[in-house]
């Protein structure tokens, strides 16, 4: 099997895994002139260091005060990763000898992120004491509060209040939820599905990228949203800060990070906002600022394919509805099976079995958590995989068969090309009825 | 003279090989679909009849598996 026929059957089976790119594989399918208007604010400087490989930062802090060219050293990956982010770029010293070279916007701001100078950059404190001050906890609810509106709407349940048409149109445009065919109300995708299953971090993070993707579709400049993101995310928590002085674009860029629970507001026109925990959380998603704020699991799954939730959220219930069935419904738990039948909706609604076994793992039960490892009984996680393979019982390829060679010649002139080039999927060399066939994608 | 076909490569095992060939003999999809037998685990069919055999196959185990949990 070669890489062409692994390419024609991932175009084929429908299942499309989501993928959540971190903060340089984004970067990265950004324009260099964009790129390099970002390296115009020292703090973008400062998140991009931050979150480069080790080695990379040895890198950049030594030669950020050489002021001339250094010799390149080996490439490896990680000078890959600072050509890619456009950090240095190659250029020659006298003598001819290849060399590298700090990107000059990027030295200047990433100096004057370290060592201060220049223009005052982040967002202002705001230096009044507020009279009506939030502490952390009742942000980290209200965050939850939000960003949980927006995935009650996903899943359909009616009991909370709508999103805004802003909102939808992001996950139209994401394929999270597409157009029903029939009446026009956005349905909940395939994508949608494995996306309700990630961790919320990650969730925030695809769907601010996704959001910025349409930025320009509503006047904001994504250079500057990029910028704000970042300031948000390395501002304090429970602090409020000045909305004083902000252009409009970013006004309105603050109201939609409102809708979302990435700050929070009590007034429109307040003059002064919050960050919350999901916007701080946005550039470093592996660090621990995350684990802090996890909520104790309240899953429990018994060997005998029995699921105890102990919630009163409907969102959760929703969730665990999408593969279990659900038996019980009492004020704080449900209770459900997995079945096969349970589990096949799931998968073929476009969950993978990873998924499933993922979420299951994420929020189980401190009691289960305290048991294991393995945290989930093994026959569980066995079954569902098991279920999954059992839906995958043939390989397909696109394909095209060429058979019935005049001479033996003629086919391994084809086939060694066909070799050559990656293509061939099949041959047969023996004698057979029809001569000697074989495949070309 | 060599003979170009266009379609679509499946590989499985031969017990779901054999079972799709069951479907072709008795044209339970409506048409035939295998264009070529090639071997023991390979199969060269039609591309637009895919869709139907992936729904015929889910069947198939839906049919062959029990129920390990009693409905209450």
């Amino acid at each position: 099997m070669n890489d062409d026929k692994e390419a024609g059957k991932a175009g084929k089976s429908s299942i499309k895994t989501l993928q959540c790119s971190n903060l340089y594989e984004y970067l990265k399918t950004l324009s260099p002139a964009v790129i390099d208007r970002l390296y115009t604010y020292p703090i973008i400087c400062l998140a991009i260091y931050r979150d480069l490989p080790v080695v990379a930062k040895h890198y950049v802090i030594r030669i950020l005060f050489v002021e001339q060219p250094v010799p390149q050293a080996e490439a490896n990956e990680v000078t890959q990763v600072l050509s890619d982010l456009r950090v240095w770029h190659e250029t020659s010293i006298p003598g001819g000898l290849p060399a590298w070279e700090l990107n000059p916007v990027f030295k200047k701001n990433f100096k004057n992120s370290l060592l201060g100078g220049g223009r005052t950059w982040g967002i202002k404190a705001n230096l009044e004491t507020d009279s009506k001050a939030r502490d952390v906890d009742y942000l980290d609810k209200y965050a939850m509060e939000r960003w949980e509106c927006v995935l009650h709407y996903m899943v359909g349940s009616k009991q909370q209040e709508g999103i805004s048409v802003d909102a939808v149109r992001v996950l139209l445009h994401a394929g999270l939820m597409r157009q029903d065919d029939e009446d026009g109300s956005p349905v909940i995708t395939k994508e949608g599905f494995q996306f309700l299953l990630l961790d919320t971090a990650e969730q925030v993070w695809y769907f601010m990228l996704q959001y910025l993707d349409t930025a320009a579709s509503r006047n904001l400049d994504l250079v500057n949203c990029l910028a704000f993101l970042f300031q948000l995310s390395f501002s304090t928590l429970g602090k409020d800060y000045c909305a004083d002085g902000m252009t409009e674009e970013m006004l309105t860029f603050l109201q939609h990070l409102r809708e979302f629970g990435l700050v929070y507001q009590r007034k429109r026109k307040g003059g002064k906002f919050y960050p919350t925990r999901l916007a701080l959380n946005i550039t470093n998603r592996d660090s621990s600022g995350l684990a802090a704020q996890r909520k104790d699991g309240f899953v429990v799954v018994e060997s005998n394919y029995r699921i105890y939730a102990y919630t009163d959220s409907n969102l959760q219930v929703a969730l665990i509805g999408l593969f279990a069935e659900l038996l019980y419904r009492f004020p704080n738990m449900v209770v459900g099976t997995l079945t096969r039948d349970s589990i096949c909706m799931a998968l073929r609604s476009g969950i993978t079995a990873d998924q499933i076994v993922n979420f299951l793992r994420l929020h189980a039960h401190p009691r289960l958590v305290a048991k294991g490892p393995p945290i989930l009984p093994p026959t569980i996680t066995d079954q569902i995989n098991l279920w999954e393979k059992e839906r995958d019982r043939f390989g397909c390829s696109d394909g095209i068969l060429y058979s019935q060679f005049l001479s033996h010649s003629d086919f391994s002139i084809l086939r060694d090309f066909a070799q050559e080039h990656g293509l061939l999927v099949w041959q047969n060399d023996q004698k057979k009825n029809h001569g000697r066939q074989f495949w070309w994608l | 003279m060599v003979k170009v076909t266009r379609g679509t490569l499946v590989k499985c095992d031969p017990a779901m090989k054999e079972f799709l060939i069951h479907l072709d003999e008795t044209m339970a999809i409506g048409t035939k679909f295998i264009i070529e037998d090639l071997d023991e685990q390979h199969l060269f069919i039609q591309t637009d009849a895919i869709e139907t055999l992936m729904a015929r196959v889910d069947d198939l185990m839906d049919k062959i598996s029990f129920p390990m949990t009693e409905k209450s």
